[in-house]
């Protein structure tokens, strides 16, 4: 589903982000992107959204190059992604019931009937469908987690990204958002999750990517390697 | 529609979206967009307020300059008969040279018509008119000349051309002299054109000040709105997308600009008539002013809204540019 080959991407000023960074994230796939603050996980993951482009090799995405996407069609590329950000991103003058239906509205061909349907539906499989009319700045941090989660799922996309979507919740809090994403998961949805929270990572049984300054050090299920890594 | 997965519809939505419903979606868009941007502005109405009064008295002014020439013009225009030719003949021209020359000048292309006055008839009418007429019985012989009262074509009653028809009159060996009385009214003339110069540049600055105005708040507007066009980005608007609101809302500040001119306009009017009246009165016409007719109303709305729009326009696209996401 997602393709790296052999990218680099080294920013203006000399900074090299990623190294000859090559993997394969299937279809279906759910795996952990980890590694020290600074080893290349949100370069990576900026690639893949195309918010960033390699200075060297290829992206691909269900076997599409991304090199080959000029700005304009960026947008729609997005519109494939489903993406949760640390800080959630949530606009706070806008409900609940607003920001997750946000998508739907860019995408400008559903009846108002169908986007209150999938908002519902969305909000409900995160669990806040009794928070519809709230602010979020009226949720707790998790809660309001959920609410990116949902505006990432509502437009139901074949992949979702998350960064550090775990940063400022506690372990208990941490585990129910990655069990939301298994749920994802199981439906066919490929899941890459970027994380430094290796104890999390620890309990889990999914492949692993660990970076280490911008060259993968590690890809694979065994945890050790990883703890080795980050030591 | 989707570029990367050829079986996705639309963000996964199961059953594919006709042409109809795309369209509907879009038209859906674009006004849910246009009364967003009108929400906008009534949510935080301080900035906007400030820049809709500033384009409205930017407004005001060419709009004021506006009904005076129009104005103007109409008191040119209810003078247009007042551009008569009164030709004096020379004495001791024969009755029949007379009305040879006559008929010559009834002819010409530049006249509508010709009355003759004799000079029996001039001599009757002042002693009727001035009182003298007692007076007028010890005249040995009547000093007054015939006159005939060429009224030109209205092609050609303007002060210019009717001083060129007055000269070609003049021209005439029967002809003494003539008289044109419209000085004046080629004062009037030219103090409009003046003014309508000096609307021209006046407006031409206000407008350019108007779409500053207009840009400037927008600008601000995009910087303060940064996290939200992030967002946008972020979820997958187009660019058409996240500039819209901001158009609308350059759209919608001409809009209220152009109101509020227009209010502006009316009270000022309706300040001015009555002494308007009063001096129409003791000049004995029936004048009365005009304000702006539904036609000209129109006009300035569709005018301060498209200034509005390119206002917007020319900060929109470089400046929601500069604005990229940042993943963390």
């Amino acid at each position: 589903m997602i393709i790296f080959d052999q990218v680099s991407k080294t920013y203006a000023g000399g900074h090299q982000a990623l190294q000859k960074v090559s993997f394969n994230l299937e279809a279906g796939e759910m795996a952990f992107l980890t590694g020290h603050s600074g080893a290349g996980k949100s370069t990576l993951l900026k690639l893949i959204s195309l918010m960033e482009r390699p200075s060297a090799g290829k992206v691909f995405i269900n076997s599409h190059d991304l090199s080959t996407v000029d700005s304009k069609q960026v947008p729609f590329v997005r519109r494939d992604i489903g993406m949760i950000f640390q800080n959630h991103r949530l606009l706070r003058d806008k409900t609940v019931f607003d920001n997750v239906a946000l998508p739907l509205i860019i995408e400008a061909c559903h009846s108002p009937k169908e986007i209150r349907k999938r908002v519902h539906a969305s909000l409900d499989k995160v669990g806040l469908l009794d928070k519809v009319r709230y602010y979020p700045q009226m949720l707790s941090g998790g809660e309001q987690q959920r609410v990116g989660i949902a505006r990432a799922v509502v437009t139901k996309p074949p992949i979702l990204l998350a960064d550090e979507p775990t940063g400022n919740l506690d372990p208990k809090l941490s585990m129910e958002i990655i069990n939301l994403f298994e749920e994802f998961n199981s439906v066919g949805v490929s899941v890459l999750i970027a994380t430094h929270d290796l104890g999390l990572i620890a309990r889990m049984k999914y492949r692993t990517l660990t970076l280490k300054k911008g060259m993968m050090f590690n890809d694979g299920l065994n945890q050790l390697d990883g703890d080795e890594a980050l030591s | 529609m989707s570029l990367l997965f050829n079986d996705r519809q639309s963000g996964a939505n199961e059953k594919s979206v006709s042409l109809l419903q795309r369209i509907q979606g879009q038209l859906l868009g674009f006004i849910r967009q246009w009364l967003a941007a009108l929400g906008e502005i009534w949510r935080d109405p301080i900035p906007s307020l400030l820049t809709i009064a500033v384009l409205g008295v930017s407004l005001t002014l060419p709009a004021t300059l506006y009904v005076v020439v129009k104005n103007a013009e109409l008191v040119e225009q209810s003078w247009d008969n007042a551009s008569e030719i009164s030709l004096f003949f020379k004495q001791d021209i024969k009755d029949k040279k007379q009305q040879a020359v006559i008929k010559q000048i009834e002819l010409m292309s530049e006249v509508e018509g010709v009355h003759f006055i004799s000079k029996q008839q001039a001599l009757t009418e002042f002693e009727n008119l001035s009182g003298f007429g007692d007076a007028l019985k010890y005249l040995d012989s009547n000093p007054l000349p015939d006159v005939l009262i060429v009224t030109p074509q209205p092609d050609y009653a303007n002060p210019s051309a009717a001083g060129e028809l007055l000269t070609e009159l003049e021209a005439l060996k029967e002809i003494d002299f003539g008289k044109l009385d419209i000085e004046w009214l080629r004062r009037l003339e030219a103090v409009v054109s003046l003014i309508k110069d000096a609307l021209f540049s006046v407006a031409l600055l206000l407008v350019v000040s108007v779409i500053l105005i207009v840009g400037n708040t927008i600008r601000l507007s995009i910087v303060n709105r940064k996290e939200e066009i992030e967002v946008l980005k972020l979820v997958g608007a187009t660019d058409g997308f996240i500039h819209r609101p901001f158009l609308f809302t350059g759209v919608w500040y001409g809009f209220f600009g152009g109101v509020i001119a227009w209010i502006a306009i009316e009270l000022m009017l309706l300040w001015i008539s009555a002494a308007i009246d009063n001096l129409a009165q003791l000049y004995q016409t029936d004048f009365s002013l005009q304000g702006l007719s539904g036609g000209d109303m129109m006009y300035l709305l569709m005018l301060s809204m498209g200034l509005g729009l390119a206002g917007s326009y020319i900060v929109v696209k470089r400046q929601i540019k500069e604005i990229e996401p940042d993943a963390t």
